[in-house]
């Protein structure tokens, strides 16, 4: 066992709030080695974050650190103050935040901020510190870093300023680093992208990290250690191998089950954990996860769980089932929920006709008026967000329409619902054109297209009642003559919502409720085709499988046509029957599922399917699969627009624009090259 | 779960917590307190008032409190207690109506200088700028010699150079909405742009301006006194706390009484609609409550 540089013991923090305290850490106690990366896992509310503000002492301004120690370097953390703490916070531990755009100053450039950090050196002068800040944004891999220290952060893409935030971290050579979920905010190229880099920078610098994140496959890829936190408690603790793949908590084993990511083969359902995270107003007296263990028994709710060694590696795991000496690695499913992933009967329509027929559809948007145009000397004041988009989608089928942001796929989903305009191309509803219809045209056309937003709780409308919400679509539709109570009854049960939270307002729903309220505000009307923009961004795995499950549920019964907008790969992996990939605006392979993920055409698609981590410490990849960032639209590169990035370009590439080619299979791809076929 | 027939003693504890939030929020009882004291003592003015405020008792003018006169007398020897209280009777007549009168106007122009078309917005701001590039009493003077004084006058006045006010900070929030998610989900409905902005525009935006008109109560109720003191508005002998302050100005070398009278009045009910203003919004808006 190597040297402690972090040690945590007994970390108690409560949170002052109107309605009483919140419980939010309960004896938190964990190690972290010099020269690990330790990975802190959990959902929301599990206490991850509050961790590391606790030990940096940064929490906000309603936090008790009620008790507890973290022990750093040989002194207690929690107790520094004034100079000491600074220069703790400082010199010995760095933080990457999760959002680098609002983590940095936006009126600094980057050779201020970095020279400002550097500021406790005293005895070395400007141009010092300018070079020891060129050479550590060369060494996080940022080309030209002469000229570009010299720009702030707004020119910078996502990619580059994630990039910035880890040199800035590690200037001053810090003895720990600390990255709050370092990779979410960025595509899955770029997270592949940062994920190498850290661990580049790991191995050369010999840095010890600790890793907060909720993304599984992220701390499969790069962590030592594995840290599990359930509701402000640690419950599993352990080497990354023995936690990925001799899981001992029935919790961390559920959560690992809902990871789509994990599936090889493809299930109709996948698994969830039912329930709730407990309000920590109250103290749980006993096991924290009893209420939504699959394998609780009477012992489980009164006492609290003792850690117990496990295996040959000795990872903790605080669980009655070990206290029992029941084996941990029975089945952690009840037989009952397995029956429930089998293969369910998928009826895609057999109709010739689609339900929904795409045809060269563009958007543009201007960027700015005739008149400045005219000044600046443009000729076209406008970018293509969506070019020449083609595709199709029958009832009773899904369609994944996979990109990186930027990519058009969201502007395409609302360009066929006319919430934004369309220059040219159709749209036909059942063969009925929807584009330049003005709004009341398109009205009697809305109870049949239905749309899922983004945030669960942003869309829907702050002030309104779960049942305002749930009875407006027969409203604007005029169909009050309905009993609404009814429809509202049977929209609740739809979605497994229960009764009582009709009177609740948006903010007083949790993310898993909010997107159930979504969905039956997008079913309200039996519509036929659902396009649901990122369905499960902002949840936790576990109620991620619940919304999926749900959707393909209500698929089967009413024969909907569902098309999947999302960068998440895995989730659309696991829903859809066919896919569309985008590129800057442009579809650069389409086909079916399972052959495009088997079998990429497109090297674009290629590197987005093999950018996704794998949950399995076993199955860690060597090599980025894709350099550089996505060019901006106002200026599309010549030839094949994904030359620039393309492993595999040729001079042909550069110059002559690809036309879609229809593979044997039945896959059409954009690409001059494609990699089958 | 929760048995679904708890949900009326869900709702019930949901209002039973904002009541119990705005009751510890000391700052806004007492608001509440001075603002009641406020509309009660107009509202009941003939009831609490000793004298007649249009009295005269030449013997006893400008004296101090006595047990007939609680307040003194003015230069007239009229009870100055019965003449604020009648005073306040001006004031909660053009604060009630001149507020709630250009609130409404400007949540309207507002909303749809917001959520509309871009010309009407230009428009709009036009109209707004010029009304606001006046001076309010340039404005009134004008108004005045076009049509005589007047209380109604005043009221005009008032509504008139306070909308824009209203207007802008409906029209920022609106924008700053428009393109929300949650906006967009209507439209996907089907939501036609009446019921987007009555219905969801409107219970978002209508916090701020409450508070808005909460703190313009005073400000309106200053002006009404600024237009008395020039003539312009109430005509005396009718009392207005402004027209108490300033005859009270010309004689406070003989006794103070008539300006500490007329101006308690005026501060308190500053203090109570700046108080209840900040706890009602801390207390109804879902999104600076806190611990959720």
């Amino acid at each position: 066992m190597s040297e402690t540089l972090l040690d945590i013991r007994n970390l108690n923090v409560d949170f002052k709030t109107p309605r009483g305290r919140v419980h939010a850490l309960r004896d938190v106690s964990f190690k972290v080695p010099k020269g690990k990366i330790v990975g802190v896992v959990g959902e929301s509310g599990s206490g991850k974050s509050t961790v590391i503000w606790a030990v940096t002492q940064l929490l906000a301004g309603n936090a008790v650190v009620e008790g507890g120690e973290a022990i750093f370097d040989g002194r207690d953390a929690l107790k520094f103050s004034g100079d000491e703490l600074r220069n703790y916070r400082g010199e010995q531990v760095s933080i990457v935040f999760q959002d680098p755009m609002t983590s940095q100053s936006p009126v600094l450039s980057y050779r201020e901020q970095m020279t400002d950090i550097l500021y406790r050196r005293k005895g070395s002068s400007d141009e010092e510190k300018r070079r020891n800040a060129i050479a550590m944004m060369r060494r996080v891999g940022i080309p030209d870093p002469e000229s570009r220290i010299l720009q702030y952060p707004h020119q910078f893409s996502g990619g580059m300023r994630q990039r910035a935030g880890i040199a800035m971290a590690l200037l001053m050579d810090p003895l720990l680093l600390v990255a709050d979920e370092p990779t979410t905010a960025l595509d899955v190229t770029m997270e592949a992208q940062i994920i190498h880099l850290i661990r580049e920078l790991q191995a050369d610098m010999a840095a010890t990290i600790m890793l907060v994140s909720h993304n599984l496959g992220l701390i499969a890829e790069l962590c030592d250690e594995v840290v599990v936190m359930y509701a402000g408690e640690v419950v599993e603790h352990g080497d990354v191998h023995d936690i990925f793949h001799r899981a001992g908590h029935p919790y961390t084993r559920a959560l690992l089950e809902c990871d789509p990511a994990r599936e090889t083969t493809r299930m109709r359902y996948l698994p969830t954990i039912p329930g709730d995270v407990p309000d920590l107003h109250v103290k749980p007296s006993g096991c924290v996860f009893a209420s939504r263990c699959p394998r609780v028994f009477d012992h489980c709710a009164g006492n609290r769980p003792r850690q117990h060694r496990l295996g040959e590696n000795g990872h903790l795991v605080a669980c009655h089932l070990l206290d029992a000496g029941l084996a941990p690695d029975a089945p952690a499913q009840e037989p009952s929920a397995t029956a429930r992933m089998e293969q369910a009967e998928h009826a895609v329509s057999r109709e010739k006709a689609p339900l929904l027929e795409v045809d060269n559809l563009r958007v543009r948007f201007r960027i700015m008026g005739d008149f400045k145009a005219r000044i600046k000397g443009v000729d076209d004041p406008f970018v293509d967000a969506v070019l020449n988009a083609s595709l199709s989608l029958k009832s009773g089928e899904t369609l994944g329409l996979v990109g990186e942001s930027g990519s058009g796929k969201t502007t395409l989903g609302r360009a066929i619902l006319g919430l934004v305009d369309t220059h040219s191309g159709s749209a036909k509803y059942q063969g009925q054109e929807l584009t330049g219809l003005s709004n009341s045209e398109f009205l009697p056309m809305r109870r049949h297209m239905a749309m899922m937003f983004q945030d669960p709780i942003g869309s829907l409308s702050p002030r309104q009642t779960v049942r305002a919400l749930f009875s407006e679509p027969f409203e604007i539709h005029g169909l009050d003559g309905r009993n609404l109570q009814d429809e509202v009854h049977r929209l609740c049960d739809m979605v497994s919502l229960p009764r009582n939270f009709l009177s609740r307002y948006p903010h007083e729903l949790s993310g898993g409720q909010a997107r159930r309220v979504g969905v039956a505000r997008a079913l309200a009307l039996n519509p036929a085709l659902v396009i649901a923009d990122e369905p499960t961004a902002g949840l936790d795995v576990s109620v991620q499988g619940e919304i999926l499950n749900l959707m393909s549920e209500l698929q089967t019964e009413h024969g909907l046509g569902y098309l999947i907008i999302s960068h998440n790969l895995p989730v659309v992996r696991h829903i859809s029957d066919r896919l569309a990939i985008m590129y800057l605006g442009r579809l650069v392979e389409r086909g079916d599922c399972d052959l495009i993920f088997e079998n990429p055409a497109h090297p674009y698609t290629e590197a987005l399917v093999r950018g996704v981590p794998q949950p399995d410490p076993g199955k860690r990849r060597t090599l980025v699969s894709i350099e550089g960032e996505v060019p901006s639209l106002a200026s599309r590169p010549s030839g094949c627009e994904f030359h620039t990035r393309c492993k595999y370009a040729t001079d042909e590439c550069k110059t002559v624009p690809p036309v879609e080619t229809t593979l044997a299979d039945g896959r059409v791809v954009l690409c001059h090259h494609p990699l089958t076929g | 779960m929760i048995d679904p027939t708890l949900s009326g003693q869900i709702e019930f504890s949901e209002r039973r917590e904002k009541l119990t939030l705005f009751m510890q929020n000391k700052l806004g009882m007492f608001g509440l307190l001075l603002v009641l004291l406020f509309f009660a003592s107009a509202i009941f003015a003939p009831i609490f008032a000793t004298h007649d405020p249009f009295q005269m008792d030449i013997p006893n003018r400008m004296s101090g409190p006595t047990a007939a006169h609680w307040a003194g007398t003015d230069q007239l020897g009229r009870d100055t207690y019965s003449r604020v209280l009648y005073g306040g009777r001006v004031a909660l007549k053009v604060a009630a109506i001149g507020v709630s009168v250009s609130l409404s106007i400007g949540l309207i122009l507002g909303m749809l200088a917001g959520y509309g078309p871009r010309w009407l917005d230009n428009l709009l701001l036009l109209v707004f700028d010029t009304i606001r590039s006046f001076p309010t009493i340039v404005l009134a003077l004008a108004a005045v010699a076009l049509l005589g004084p007047s209380l109604n006058l005043v009221l005009a006045v008032v509504i008139v150079t306070t909308i824009p006010g209203y207007a802008r900070l409906a029209r920022t929030s609106t924008l700053a909405l428009k393109n929300t998610e949650f906006i967009l989900a209507e439209r996907s409905l089907g939501a036609s742009p009446v019921r987007i902005m009555l219905r969801h525009i409107m219970p978002n935006v209508i916090g701020p301006l409450l508070i808005l008109a909460a703190m313009d109560v005073p400000v309106v109720v200053t002006i009404e006194a600024g237009l008395s003191f020039l003539g312009l508005g109430v005509l005396p002998p009718t009392a207005s706390w402004g027209s108490i302050l300033n005859e009270g100005y010309l004689i406070i070398r003989d006794t103070p009484w008539p300006v500490i009278a007329g101006g308690i009045p005026l501060v308190l009910t500053t203090l109570g609609f700046t108080f209840l203003g900040e706890a009602l919004r801390d207390v109804f808006d879902p999104k600076l409550r806190k611990g959720h």
